[in-house]
């Protein structure tokens, strides 16, 4: 008898836990708990990554400051990397990833993305002086990182040009893939160009980018499926960011002419009246 | 009345059988994931990539077969050099097999990999670095590199084979006029081969798991490719689940094989003989048969015996001329060996004097303990990383998984269904799998079954203590199976119910056989934390990629000063671990006075 209490006390308390899982819609959440969990990468620079002093920093760490501060609400920052920034949203562990995501309609089946708050293409960063446009990389060694859409791009742009199998190497972490450009392994790296020039500008003068873009990678903030009314919040902060002059402050402060990583903005931000 | 009942086994059977189908209708049925299953992607072109993404997994497994038979032929054979060096006689080769043993065992094998992928190159001269990127360098450092690593186990495990040969067999032999090399290939390596078998295929067995972390230095094995479908079209559940198989199915296999060796080597009386040493005779035909017809020829051709006396004056200065000659050359081997011994130690001494050691002291804080207490309140412990998380994770899981092993290892042992099957169940299926796997599964999936959405921390930290408890469990098991069974017999022949002659009686002595096994495995765990860099928990391989990644320029010093760091608290923890083996002995031969 007093087993039997046990169980059903124990599975009660299972169903329990079952319930709580997934109740309320992300908006909801927020606002009453003035929290938005945002998922935001560690080594991707100058998207998010830990400077000198140890501090997480980054266009997107600003960019997901500045939507919390719009929103009126905290935030909190939560580790991602290319494979958990998707599957955190689905599981519902963070309400937002700003993670340079590209918006594509495969990932957009499994989640929703905010409109685009990032414009980038998929370039080459190879040592300076040796390769002058795509064409020159067939046959070499590429490497990409796993978890991207990177790899896939680059083969097929290779395969175009006329390379029936293209050597490409996948990493774990961007990190890698510069290390295995820089001792030679690789003979380029491939992935979107301001993570390539994040990279590039530690060290000045040795590598460069070449070629034209041959992808289009526009960032867009992931967020769980269907929730409207979270989608319509993030987008209207994003376009109050862009109108009154936040988002170019933040820009300049990272792409602008001054710094490392000069990347002229070509597009603008989808704004509704 | 209930426990009577239950000592039945149709009732535990029907017990078990009732739970499973609630389980699965549970699941399968009332349960909500939150997440829309498909199957079809491991098996239908997938419409945006044009591919069929199981292939991927196909090519992946292909790659950790290779990997696994090739490294497994390398730690065989340098296996078996370092443990003959370290039974020998001349100090230096000991020394030398003692030191390479000890650093390759005491060092985490994602440190060795990410060493002789990204900071080996970098050491060689530049012309010689780009003809080895020649070729599929990548497969090269990963199969090396657990080549190296597995085989400090494998020297290990031949060392203590050989070493628990009793010593008056070698000293007969001696005595009988055998030389020393025929005394090891009659006597004592076919005795000691027994001994070795069952735990080099262990060794086996670890190295294919092992085999997961070459994803780390760009190999697209198994692992990768599940992780690559999960990338490609967020279905990971489906793309870990098949992985998970594979890699079940690559360990029972190993396991089978390894389980019919074993029946082979048993000396056992015809009429005891089971359908099972049947089939080892008929797996094994096709290998002995060969070598029992060469053994014939050999037999055959080399009849004449000689004897070592009554030699004439030729003969006894043939003899005489021969034996200066081994001496001789015995010599020149020895002086080339501390020529190259010697070589070393410069080119060691050479490559520290071109370390910036400038950065590693700037660094050293930062991978001891990350940030503490600059970190702010919503990271763990305020910003405490590096080392420090990696031995508080070790802490936690080695504590916890005791419970878990000590309640797992018993119910393996015990006659009860109900706690035996459910037991082997969760042992064989995490022993099964490599650590990263068991990771992604805890990192992924208990969010979805709880709702509690953990710091990554916690989630490898619990990965751990579920992977460890598994090897806890059966580190248990052995040790009560050691304790005779009569003294169950007694305890409950005065009285004591099983549970209490499992707490009082047996489980007091078992633990203390158990306790260097136990601290060995907390090394062991010690080192895993490593793979937790994975999913970002911020321990010392986690510091250290990232301090790489700001420097750029110092990978040699990063990971030397990293393999250093684990391999000072390994070592220290196998001294333990050694001390408490010699307390133990201690007593067991006070008992004998």
């Amino acid at each position: 008898m007093k087993r039997l209490v046990t169980l059903a006390l124990a599975a009660s308390l299972v169903m329990a836990f079952a319930a709580s899982a997934f109740a309320g819609a992300t908006y909801d959440k927020v606002m009453k708990d003035k929290v938005v969990r945002t998922g935001i990468m560690t080594d991707s620079i100058p998207g998010a990554f830990y400077n000198e002093k140890k501090e997480w920093v980054g266009f997107d760490v600003d960019i997901a400051a500045a939507i919390a501060k719009k929103l009126g609400v905290k935030l909190d920052k939560v580790p991602v990397s290319n494979k958990t920034r998707i599957g955190f949203l689905q599981q519902g562990r963070i309400d937002m990833s700003v993670s340079n995501m590209t918006h594509k309609r495969s990932r957009d089946e499994s989640i929703d993305f905010s409109i685009t708050y990032f414009f980038d293409g998929q370039k080459m960063l190879a040592p300076k002086g040796k390769f002058t446009s795509l064409k020159d990389f067939v046959g070499k060694r590429i490497a990409t990182m796993q978890g991207t859409t990177s790899e896939l791009n680059v083969k097929a742009a290779l395969k175009k040009l006329g390379d029936p199998a293209p050597k490409v190497i996948s990493f774990q972490k961007e990190s890698e893939c510069f290390q295995a450009l820089q001792m030679g392994r690789v003979d380029a790296w491939s992935t979107d160009s301001t993570i390539l020039l994040g990279y590039a500008a530690q060290i000045p003068g040795k590598f460069e980018l070449v070629g034209e873009f041959f992808s289009n990678e526009p960032y867009g903030i992931g967020l769980p499926q269907d929730d409207s009314k979270w989608r319509d919040a993030v987008n209207f902060a994003i376009q109050d960011l862009w109108i009154d002059g936040t988002y170019q402050k933040i820009y300049d402060k990272w792409y602008g002419p001054d710094t490392k990583y000069y990347f002229p903005m070509t597009e603008k931000i989808e704004l509704w009246p | 009345m209930i426990n009577h009942y239950l000592e039945k086994a149709w009732v535990q059977y029907f017990c078990l059988a009732a739970v499973t189908a609630l389980l699965v209708y549970y699941f399968g049925w009332v349960f909500d994931f939150g997440y829309k299953f498909d199957w079809t992607v491991l098996y239908v072109k997938d419409a945006s990539y044009g591919i069929v993404l199981g292939d991927m997994l196909i090519t992946g497994l292909g790659n950790t077969i290779t990997i696994s038979l090739i490294s497994s032929a390398i730690a065989l054979g340098l296996g078996i050099l370092f443990g003959l060096g370290r039974l020998s006689q001349f100090k230096p080769i000991n020394y030398f097999a003692s030191a390479y043993v000890e650093f390759f065992r005491n060092t985490p094998l994602l440190i060795q990999l990410f060493f002789w992928y990204f900071a080996l190159p970098m050491a060689l001269p530049e012309e010689l670095r780009y003809k080895l990127f020649d070729y599929n360098y990548e497969m090269i450092s990963a199969t090396v590199g657990l080549g190296v690593y597995t085989s400090a186990f494998m020297a290990e495990v031949i060392r203590a084979g050989i070493q628990s040969i009793p010593k008056g067999l070698l000293e007969a032999a001696y005595s009988s006029g055998l030389t020393p090399f025929q005394a090891l290939s009659k006597i004592v390596l076919p005795l000691a081969f027994r001994a070795i078998i069952p735990p080099l295929g262990s060794e086996f067995l670890n190295n294919m798991k092992n085999s997961s972390l070459a994803m780390v230095v760009g190999v697209a094995e198994l692992c990768w490719a599940s992780q690559q479908i999960e990338s490609l079209t967020f279905k990971g559940f489906e793309a870990t689940t098949a992985a998970t198989v594979v890699y079940l199915s690559l360990s029972l296999t190993i396991a089978g094989i390894l389980n019919l060796v074993n029946l082979k080597l048993q000396i056992i009386p015809k009429k005891n003989r089971t359908i099972g040493h049947l089939l080892a005779d008929i797996f094994f035909w096709p290998f002995l048969a060969p070598l029992a017809l060469l053994s014939m020829l050999s037999r055959n051709c080399f009849r004449r015996r000689t004897e070592g006396f009554n030699l004439t004056t030729a003969q006894a200065a043939r003899k005489a001329l021969l034996a200066n000659i081994a001496k001789v050359f015995s010599l020149a081997w020895k002086g080339t060996f501390l020529a190259f011994l010697l070589f070393l130690i410069v080119m060691a001494g050479v490559g520290l004097s071109k370390f910036n050691f400038q950065v590693i002291w700037d660094n050293i804080g930062t991978m001891i303990y990350w940030r503490f207490p600059q970190g702010g309140p919503d990271e763990v412990l305020w910003g405490l990383g590096g080392l420090s998380f990696s031995i508080i994770m070790s802490v936690i899981a080695i504590s916890v998984s005791f419970f878990i092993g000590l309640i797992v290892g018993v119910g393996r042992t015990s006659k009860n269904k109900l706690f035996f099957i459910p037991s082997t169940l969760y042992i064989e299926l995490i022993r099964g799998n490599p650590l990263i796997m068991v990771i992604f599964w805890i990192y992924f999936f208990i969010p979805i079954l709880t709702g509690a959405f953990l710091n990554v921390f916690w989630s490898a930290t619990i990965a751990l203590t579920v992977f460890t408890g598994a090897y806890l469990a059966e580190i248990v098991r052995s040790g009560i199976q050691n304790i005779p069974p009569g003294q169950l017999e007694a305890a409950v022949s005065t009285g004591l119910t099983y549970l209490q002659a499992m707490r009082k009686i047996i489980l007091p002595q078992a633990l203390k056989q158990m306790l260097p096994a136990i601290v060995g495995q907390f090394i062991a765990i010690f080192k895993d934390s490593s793979l937790a860099f994975v999913i970002g928990v911020l321990e010392l391989t986690f510091v250290a990629q990232g301090l790489n990644n700001r420097l750029m320029i110092y990978p040699f010093e990063i990971y030397t000063t990293v393999a250093a760091l684990y391999f000072i608290c390994c070592y220290m923890m196998s001294i333990v671990a050694r001390r408490l083996e010699r307390k133990l002995s201690t007593d067991t031969f006070r008992l004998q006075m």
